[in-house]
């Protein structure tokens, strides 16, 4: 009985959060996130809530779409997405986790790019070169666990007695920087941004609309769970200093947001790799040393 | 199991390597169109058959097949196989002469003269069994005698308006299929060799071959870059003989099977290592390494499906074949991580230089050099995993890549393009071609596919290399790059209520059809192809490190640490079932809703009500085109700014490669 529990309950318990839970979880961050930016900003902001408001409105509107794919890519945008959420749930590989949620990404690009829209092709090229900025940084935060752990499991990572933070604290620091790249998070959001009036008015989800927006809404929900589940896996012993501090780091992320300027994609490639990989490596150099004695 | 291999081991010998050799003669000899098409038709069923039923033989009798032929015979063969050897370098001085150029018949004097003081100074005993049949080169047979007439159909077609274009006035056809065929008998007899003297002659004919193909169309930039292949190439060769005669020096032994089962130590000596570097140098020239790409890139002069054969199945392969072949003797050595860490720089080099490139086909080419980059570093790591990823990757790129090829001939042949930015709205003109392409280029990098899985696996097979474990990691950072831009570019379309019927000449639809159908095989078929070809042949090797193993089974992929599972693919179901939704949803969603139609935005008036939004009222009412092109980045990524670097510290990393063993 305990071992049907242990096999079965579990995993089911645990896709359930990845593919319920984390949607809502998500959307009540992004409203936390509004609700903060206004404050900052000296305005009284909407209801914690307004993004599910947002997201059933956006469902209910006419189906306006500039080509027959769209839907399939904002799908592929989505589901590979809720995959590999659902495989963190499940203490799957890493690695593969990291390729499936680039995918998920590279779905995205290839509907901004199906359009013959200047705005949301060059959006496109800019989230193109920001993956190219932040993909070798996540793979070495990959590498960098598997050197502590001795395991690309993700279940590993829990059974593994000490918080990873303390052997990888410039991985971490790397890592942190990223989020801001991949939350699309001022100074790094110029594929698009949250507010339609920058130089590529929306960018990237400029051909949008209805449900293929609020598709990109959900998506853009479990993609933040999920990078904050990756943030509380440096901290995975005991779990809940985990979640505080990716929600110190979330909140974080929206005070970068409120005080920095846009920046040149150039600029981001030469610090991300710059600082981030050279961060990243600096850390793995010394583990690997450390390993060898 | 043993009555199969000596009842069948002839009749399939002849089907693999006399039928091609003789397809060549009859399509020489014969040159009516209808006659050919029969012949290749035909050669096509009986090699596809015939290798089938090797593999199926193979595993049957547990991959030793070795092939009894009597000392008389082994005689008389190793003479024609002499002679074939003195015929392809007699006859590379003769073209340098011809064609006044010095290098390619300095190095075949060179050649001539090594292998003629070898052949007095050291009495060597010819082997008993100088042909073995193992998993290894079962892989290298299936890929050359399926992939490989598979393409040679398509050429039925592809050829015709090849020399339409050309407006010539006599068909060159004979002499291109002939090669085409003969190509295709030299490769499964180099799988086959196990005597280093005879797989050395073939590899030559390889050389002779592709340099006869590249500069086919017999125009001034075709024959200049054929020479550049024969050049590079007869440099491969020399240091392919060199490589036997160091060997032979330490060891005496000219069998293949005798040396895989040494390992570089210091009980062997530096001849010995010296002479297994040199065999790596000849691998990169014919892999097309860095800084030996040049001529890779240079063959793309030729018809499409000469590319085709050249990066998938042919030539290239042999390159990574004789490589992995001898990663057992330098597994978990100093040679083996600057191998590994060779192949990881070409596969980090010709990834970046990859972006830069709009030309379709040299991004083609510089994807197959990555990929070979990255064979040759998995071969180089040499631990179960790595070596499985290697040969994998072997399998799955030539597979993706036959096809992509054929896909930009058959794309090129319809738009007189091969420029990405000129392949904008490809589904309105060819949606089959395009479907098929996409589908292929997806297979390089979209999860679960193999592409992808092998560089998963690389990556985890790296992890205790960090210098290696970085240039595979940023270079898979830029292959993404380049794939994703392209897919971009093709898949951009304005709406189109209905699609028209792509008329495509019969024997190019069935072949992209065959070869879609094999790579959504080959990735699906991972766990099986894997158990029956890959782990079977790593298992018979000894010398392998076993503290990292790859499992694989109908529910998904393992990789166990000293027994316990440390990564891996846990649930093909779950991309089964992503897969299902990715199809189901969209239909649904068409199904129930009705769309509205509008173009784009573009922060102003379009000029007409053409849905597509293509004119577009700019300042003080001038119509203007909107034309968005793709970044390429050429001031970081270009191949002015970055060939000469590359290459140069590639060529730095070969002289640390002979530094170690010296």
């Amino acid at each position: 009985m305990e071992d049907l529990l242990h096999q079965i309950t579990w995993p089911m318990l645990a896709i359930f959060a990845a593919i319920v839970v984390a949607p809502l979880l998500g959307g009540l961050l992004t409203g936390l996130d509004r609700k903060l930016t206004a404050r900052m900003q000296g305005r009284f902001g909407p209801p914690i809530l307004q993004p599910f408001f947002d997201f059933f409105k956006l469902i209910g509107k006419e189906r306006i779409t500039v080509n027959s794919t769209q839907t399939l890519y904002v799908l592929g945008a989505l589901f590979f997405a809720v995959t590999s959420l659902v495989m963190l749930a499940l203490g799957h590989d890493l690695l593969m986790l990291v390729f499936v949620l680039a995918f998920s990404n590279i779905s995205l690009i290839m509907g901004a790019m199906s359009v013959r829209s200047p705005f949301s092709k060059i959006g496109a090229q800019r989230e193109i070169i920001q993956m190219m900025a932040y993909e070798p940084v996540i793979l070495l935060m990959v590498v960098g666990i598997y050197l502590v752990t001795k395991s690309f499991m993700i279940q590993d990572i829990f059974t593994y007695g000490s918080p990873l933070l303390y052997k990888l604290p410039l991985v971490f620091a790397a890592f942190l920087y990223i989020l801001t790249i991949k939350l699309r998070k001022s100074p790094f959001d110029f594929s698009t941004s949250h507010h339609g009036h920058q130089e590529l008015i929306k960018g990237l989800t400029i051909e949008f609309s209805g449900v293929q927006l609020a598709l990109i809404e959900l998506t853009h929900w479990y993609e933040t769970v999920l990078l904050l589940c990756l943030v509380a896996l440096f901290f995975a012993q005991p779990i809940w200093v985990g979640i505080i501090i990716a929600l110190v780091a979330f909140v974080l992320e929206i005070i970068i947001d409120n005080i920095c300027a846009r920046t040149t994609w150039k600029f981001m490639l030469q610090l991300t790799w710059g600082f981030g990989i050279g961060a990243a490596i600096t850390n793995i150099v010394w583990l690997y040393l450390a390993m060898g004695r | 199991m043993e009555a199969i291999a000596s009842t069948y081991a002839l009749p399939l010998l002849a089907a693999l390597v006399l039928l091609p050799a003789l397809a060549a003669v009859l399509s020489l000899a014969i040159p009516q169109k209808a006659f050919r098409n029969a012949l290749i038709i035909l050669t096509t069923v009986v090699m596809i058959s015939a290798s089938s039923f090797l593999a199926y033989a193979i595993v049957q009798a547990a991959g030793k097949f070795p092939i009894e032929i009597s000392e008389h015979a082994t005689e008389t063969i190793t003479w024609i196989i002499r002679g074939i050897d003195a015929i392809v370098l007699l006859y590379v001085i003769w073209l340098g002469i011809k064609e006044k150029r010095a290098v390619a018949p300095i190095l075949a004097v060179i050649q001539i003269a090594s292998l003629v003081c070898f052949e007095i100074f050291f009495h060597i005993t010819e082997p008993a069994t100088p042909i073995t049949l193992d998993y290894l080169s079962l892989v290298l047979i299936l890929l050359a005698s399926i992939i490989g007439p598979l393409i040679l159909v398509f050429s039925i077609g592809y050829m015709d308006s090849h020399e339409e274009h050309l407006h010539l006035t006599e068909s060159r056809q004979p002499r291109f299929f002939a090669i085409l065929f003969l190509f295709l008998g030299v490769m499964n007899a180099l799988a086959m060799s196990d005597n280093i003297l005879w797989m050395y002659t073939f590899w030559e004919v390889t050389t002779l071959c592709s340099f006869l193909l590249i500069g086919h169309d017999g125009t001034e930039l075709s024959i200049k870059n054929a020479f550049r292949t024969l050049d590079l190439n007869m440099l491969g060769g020399v240091a392919f003989i060199w490589g036997i005669i160091a060997i032979y020096h330490a060891q005496s032994t000219i069998l293949i099977s005798d040396i895989v089962k040494l390992h570089i130590g210091p009980g062997l000596g530096w001849t010995f290592a010296t002479g297994i570097a040199l065999l790596c140098l000849a691998g990169f020239t014919k892999a097309a390494q860095f800084p030996f790409q040049s001529w890779l890139l240079g063959a793309m002069v030729a018809p499409t499906p000469v590319s085709a054969l050249l990066h998938s199945s042919t030539m290239v392969k042999a390159g990574v074949f004789l490589i992995v072949r001898l990663s057992p003797v330098f597994a978990g050595t100093l040679l083996g991580n600057v191998v590994a860490f060779a192949g990881g720089f070409t596969f980090l080099a010709a990834s970046a230089i990859a972006i830069s490139q709009s030309n379709g086909k040299r991004v083609l080419a510089y994807s197959t050099i990555a990929n070979l980059g990255l064979i040759i570093c998995c071969a180089g790591i040499g631990t179960q995993a790595a070596l499985g990823a290697a040969i994998l990757l072997i399998i799955f790129h030539a597979v993706s890549k036959g096809l992509l090829f054929l896909c930009i001939g058959t794309i090129e042949d319809k738009i007189g393009s091969r420029d990405i930015e000129d392949m904008q709205g490809l589904m309105k003109i060819m949606p089959y071609t395009t479907f098929i392409t996409v589908i292929g280029m997806m297979s390089m990098l979209l999860p679960p596919f193999g592409v992808l899985m092998t560089k998963w696996l690389a990556i985890e097979a790296s992890v205790y290399l960090p210098p290696v474990l970085l240039l595979i990691i940023l270079g898979s950072a830029f292959t993404v790059v380049f794939w994703a831009k392209w897919i971009g570019i093709i898949l951009t379309m304005s709406y189109k209520p209905s699609y028209p019927v792509e008329k495509l000449k019969p024997s190019m639809g069935f072949t992209l059809g065959a070869l879609l159908a094999i790579v959504l095989a080959a990735s699906f078929g991972f766990a099986p192809i894997y158990n029956t070809l890959v782990v079977p042949h790593i298992n018979s090797l000894r010398g392998i490190s076993q503290s990292l193993i790859l499992h694989a089974n109908a529910n998904g992929i393992y990789l166990n640490t000293d027994g316990y599972v440390s990564g891996g693919v846990l649930s093909y179901a779950l991309f089964v079932i992503l897969f299902l939704l990715m199809l189901g949803v969209p239909f649904f969603l068409y199904r129930t809703r009705p769309e509205t139609i509008k173009p784009p935005y573009f922060g102003g008036e379009l000029a007409n009500d053409d849905i597509r939004g293509i004119d577009f009222i700019g300042p003080g009412d001038k119509v203007e085109q909107i034309i968005v092109h793709n970044y390429y980045m050429a001031s970081i990524f270009g191949e002015g700014a970055l060939t000469l670097w590359t290459s140069l510290i590639a060529g730095a990393i070969i002289l640390v490669m002979f530094g170690v063993v010296l």
